[in-house]
This record gives C-alpha cells, sequence and structure tokens, in this order.
C-alpha cells in the first residue's frame, strides 16, 4: 500500500476519474426509473400528460396515494399479498429446514440423488405447472383462492428454502450435535432446542426470501385467481395496464406501494441473501 | 429413541421430499402426460400430434429464437455489467455500501413493477427517456421504444438488463472478496500489469461463481414473465414474444392445454439441459 502512495502517476488519476464516471452513470441508471415512478406519482393526471414532461411535479398532490386505497382496492390486494406470502414463506421454510437439517447432518444413499432433485426442481419453469394446477385446482375447489396460490409458490419456495437453510445449517459445527447426543439429547431436540436457535438469522433471511419469491410473482396469480377479493398486488397492478385508459399517476403510486416491502427488505438482507444464494458454490 | 439415528435422515428429509413430490413432481407428470394427448373430446391414447405441430407452428419458431436472443443478449450484457461494477465495487472505494445498495434496487423489485415502471419511461410522447434523449441532444425526434418493431426487443433486453445486472454482480462481488488478497499483493511485487492480474488470479478465482451466476442466470431469463406480459404481453404482433408469455397465451387465451404442455415440455428439457454442469457441480461437492 505505501509503494502505490508514493508515486500517483498521471494514469492513475485518469483511471479513477474513469472509474468514478462509470459509478456515477450506473448509479443514473438504476435511479432515473425509480426517480420518474416517483415523480409521477406526485402529480396530477393532467400533468402527467404534460409536454414536455416535468421533474419536478408543478403542483405536487398525494392524490394517487389516497386514491389506490380508496377508488382501486389496493387494500385486499396487500392483503391477500401479505397472507399468500407469509404462509408460503412460514411453510417452506420449516420444511425447508427439516430437510436442510437433513441433508447436513446424515450421510445416507441416496442422499446426493436427492439433492440433485431439489436443484432440478429449481430449474423449472412455472408453465410446466399451472396447467394442471389450475385444472386440479379447479376440481377440488381451490381455484381463485388464497389456499391454491400457497400451494403452488410452494413449487417455487420449497427448494430454495430447502438449499438455503441447509447452507446455514452446514456453518453449524456437527461436533455441537454429537456432544448433545451424548448428554441424551434427541436428535429433534438437538433440531428445535440447539441448531435452529443459532441459525435463527439465516432463517430470517430465507423467511423473508421466500416471503419475496411470492409477492413478486405475476404468472401463477394470473393463472389461478380471478375475481376481485382474491388478486395479488402483482395482478392488481398488472390488470390496471390492461385498462382503456392507464391513470399513470396512480398506477406509479400502486407501482411504488407495491415494490415497498421488496425494496426494504432487500436492503437489509443483502448479506445474508448473496450467503444463501451462494451456499454450497463457496466453501470455507 | 425408537429409530436408529442412522435413521433418522428419513424424519427429516421425507416430509420435504414428499411435499415437493406431491405439489411440483405430481403436476410436473401430468403436464407431459397431457403434452402427449390430442385435446379432441372421445379421442383416447397418446399421440405425437403436438409435438409435431411444433414444427409446423411459425409462431413457435418465432418465439424460440426470440427467447434465445432474448436471454442471450440478456445473459451477456448481464454478465459484463455485473462483473465491471463488481470490480469497482470491490476496490477501495468511499460510500461503498451505499453505492451497493442504489445498484441492488433493479433487482428488488417485483417483475411487474420493474416493467411497467419502463413501460411509463419508453412512452414515446410523455415518458421520460425521450424527453431526456433530446434535452441532452442525442437524438432530435422521440423514438418509439417499444412500438417500432425494429427496436422493440433490443428496447426489452434494455430493461432487462437494468433488471437483471445487480444479481451477477452480487454473486460475483462475494466471489471477489472470496480470492486472497495475498495472490495480489504478490503479484504486485513481481511486477505483474494489471490485466495480467485480472486474467490470472481474477478470473480463475471467480470461475464457481461465475457457474453460479450464468447456470441461475440463463434459467431465471428463460423463464421471465411478468416483466414482458406487463410491459408489451409480446407485441407488437409476436416481436417480443418470449417462451413463457407464449404458452400462457396457448393455455389461457386460447385454452389449447395439450399444446402448451408440448412447449413447456420443451422448454423444461432446454433448462434442465442449460443447468446440468451446475447441478452436477454442487452435487459433486456434497
Amino acid at each position: 500500500m505505501r509503494m502505490e502512495a508514493a508515486k500517483i502517476r498521471p494514469g492513475d488519476v485518469i483511471a479513477k476519474t474513469l472509474i468514478w464516471v462509470f459509478l456515477i452513470l450506473v448509479c443514473i441508471y438504476c435511479l432515473i426509473p425509480f426517480a420518474w415512478m416517483l415523480s409521477t406519482s406526485l402529480k396530477t393526471e393532467a400533468e402527467a400528460f404534460r409536454m414536455p414532461p416535468t421533474w419536478i411535479p408543478l403542483k405536487l398532490t398525494v392524490d394517487s396515494y389516497i386514491g389506490i386505497w380508496v377508488r382501486k382496492n389496493f387494500g385486499i390486494y396487500f392483503f391477500n399479498s401479505t397472507v399468500i406470502s407469509l404462509a408460503t414463506a412460514a411453510l417452506s421454510t420449516f420444511f425447508g429446514a427439516l430437510a436442510g437439517y437433513g441433508f447436513s447432518r446424515f450421510f445416507f444413499k441416496g442422499r446426493r440423488f436427492l439433492i440433485g432433485f431439489f436443484l432440478a426442481t429449481q430449474m423449472l419453469p412455472g408453465v410446466l405447472l399451472v396447467g394442471p394446477y389450475f385444472k386440479i385446482l379447479s376440481k377440488v375447489g381451490l381455484y381463485d383462492t388464497r389456499t391454491g396460490l400457497i400451494i403452488a409458490f410452494l413449487t417455487i419456495c420449497l427448494p430454495f428454502s430447502t438449499w438455503m437453510m441447509k447452507g446455514f445449517i452446514d456453518k453449524v459445527p456437527d461436533e455441537l450435535d454429537q456432544s448433545a447426543m451424548v448428554d441424551g439429547c434427541s436428535r429433534l431436540g438437538i433440531f428445535f432446542k440447539i441448531v435452529l436457535p443459532i441459525v435463527a438469522p439465516g432463517m430470517v433471511a430465507t423467511i423473508l426470501f421466500a416471503f419475496l419469491l411470492a409477492w413478486g410473482d405475476l404468472l401463477w396469480a394470473l393463472c389461478l385467481t380471478s375475481s376481485e377479493p382474491m388478486i395479488t398486488v402483482t395482478l392488481g397492478i398488472a390488470r390496471t395496464v390492461g385498462e382503456f385508459r392507464i391513470i399513470w399517476p396512480m398506477l406509479m403510486a400502486g407501482s411504488l406501494v407495491g415494490g415497498m416491502p421488496a425494496i426494504i427488505l432487500y436492503v437489509f438482507l443483502q448479506r445474508l441473501l448473496v450467503q444463501g444464494l451462494t451456499a454450497g458454490a463457496v466453501k470455507e | 429413541m425408537w429409530i436408529k439415528d442412522r435413521h433418522m435422515w428419513m424424519v427429516f428429509v421425507l416430509p420435504g421430499v414428499l411435499l415437493l413430490v406431491l405439489v411440483l413432481g405430481w403436476p410436473a407428470i401430468t403436464s407431459i402426460l397431457y403434452s402427449f394427448e390430442s385435446g379432441r373430446a372421445g379421442e383416447a391414447g397418446y399421440t405425437l400430434a403436438n409435438y409435431k405441430g411444433l414444427f409446423k407452428d411459425p409462431f413457435f419458431k418465432t418465439t424460440f429464437w426470440n427467447t434465445v436472443v432474448f436471454v442471450s443478449f440478456s445473459v451477456a450484457s448481464h454478465m459484463i455489467l455485473g462483473l465491471a461494477v463488481a470490480m469497482v465495487l470491490h476496490s477501495a472505494l468511499p460510500a461503498k455500501p451505499l453505492f451497493r445498495v442504489i445498484a441492488l434496487l433493479p433487482w428488488v423489485v417485483p417483475d411487474v413493477v420493474a416493467g411497467i415502471i419502463w413501460k411509463w419511461m419508453y412512452d414515446p410522447i410523455y415518458g421520460a427517456l425521450n424527453d431526456l434523449l433530446i434535452t441532452i441532444g442525442i437524438v432530435d425526434n422521440p423514438i418509439e421504444w417499444l412500438s417500432n418493431p425494429k427496436l422493440a426487443m433490443t428496447s426489452a433486453i434494455l430493461v432487462n438488463l437494468w433488471r437483471g445486472f445487480p444479481f451477477v454482480m452480487l454473486i460475483l462481488l462475494a466471489g471477489l472478496q472470496a480470492i486472497p488478497r495475498h495472490l495480489y499483493e504478490a503479484a504486485a511485487i513481481d511486477g505483474a500489469p494489471k490485466l495480467q492480474q485480472f486474467i490470472h488470479i481474477t478470473l480463475p478465482g471467480l470461475k464457481k461463481m461465475i457457474v453460479v451466476a450464468l447456470a441461475l442466470d440463463i434459467v431465471w431469463e428463460v423463464r421471465r414473465f411478468g416483466l414482458i406480459q406487463a410491459m408489451t404481453q409480446g407485441g407488437p404482433g409476436v416481436l417480443t414474444e418470449v417462451l413463457s408469455t407464449y404458452t400462457y397465451k396457448q393455455y389461457f387465451k386460447f385454452f389449447r392445454f395439450e399444446y402448451a404442455s408440448a412447449i413447456s415440455v420443451v422448454m423444461t428439457i432446454v433448462l434442465l439441459l442449460v443447468s446440468l454442469p451446475y447441478i452436477w457441480m454442487i452435487s459433486q461437492e456434497e
């Protein structure tokens, strides 16, 4: 480090400047759409259709943010998305943690095959499953229900949760389990009382990640729900685009509010998320 | 304990496995069976008609190639921009966490939201993008980003670049942080130039993460649905139609379930083939 500080060459200055220019351009690219969304959401409908467009609204208004709850059924959509995503996250993390522990601690016959199976199921396209789901759920009376959607979201979330939880549990030394067993603790006791408390942060990350996977989906909601009392935030937003006259300020307000949970959670979670996503790919 | 400890794996693993077989395995097999049915009432037995139909369907061909173009350009651009930003963020820099959060934002909003923001950004008359470009002086006349047939796919890919590069950046940044510093210090003492260091230390050190990022990104881009559905719904015509939106239309617009299943089976096979090296790599290490 000292050597570098000793001689500052003009080449370094140019390189540094270029890096900063690049970084600022990337930031602009990332942020401008959000700025535009925020700006539009605070405009009146007339100003949204103004030529040339304004970036700072001439007349600031929060009407759109009130309108999505009062004139549109955003309250219902939000409730549905929350309930569905929470239930999916809880179920998939619970079963994922169990399976993750099993894969982490036991070296049984067929283990590798089952791990391969879990990995492969992450790769399946949703469109392979929506057809049978539509027919099966219709038959058993679960089409256009929250329960139906929760079952469907397990197909996306369970493999991910298992894989993430296994990654976190791998980091807990097996000696802990062994010594607890010597003390007469049962396997299930070890899992619930020793391992789960240690991986609690990882479990929170897994729950939130599953939550966000479910929250962000459109395909399944589009295929498996239809009536206004059952649809989710994403589907509610997508439907507005199909309407004859799009009220952009309201749509942007809705998008911002609908995207907010994801933005907040990810920003807090990013470190744990990377750990979970790359678990297995990087071994310390 | 009434179960021997070495059999206890069943208690932990089997609930998850059985659940997955029930909610995913069974419908997947049902879908494969659909794809061999004719779909006409009163016709029993299995047939290859749907798969033969794929080869005769010009829209399938277009959609297939659209997907290839969409995915390859998206993934390639994600890797380049993702690596570049990861390297910049990895170097000594003030306010690093802030930049990382900013660069992560496009990836975290739901697909639908991303699609809708850009639909509005791209609006030829009232949109922000044309206004910006005209103000800066890069273009004179408003560009019809999504309705000009020559531009539609490029515009869609540009949105997807925005949306997808942060994921690659995150993964590669984690990879960069795992490369031991002393390798670079040793190389610097030996007088190896930066480019040499990049080729001989950085790239080999990132190999595994690149495989992970590539595999996951390809799979996600092939499956990408909400973005296109919200932004163009495959239009104009079928110019931005990809396999996932096309299959959706076959299911729920034309109600050709058997045909749609055949398309999705083809998609599945492609996805499994693409991700096989990744699955192999990971499960071998286990």
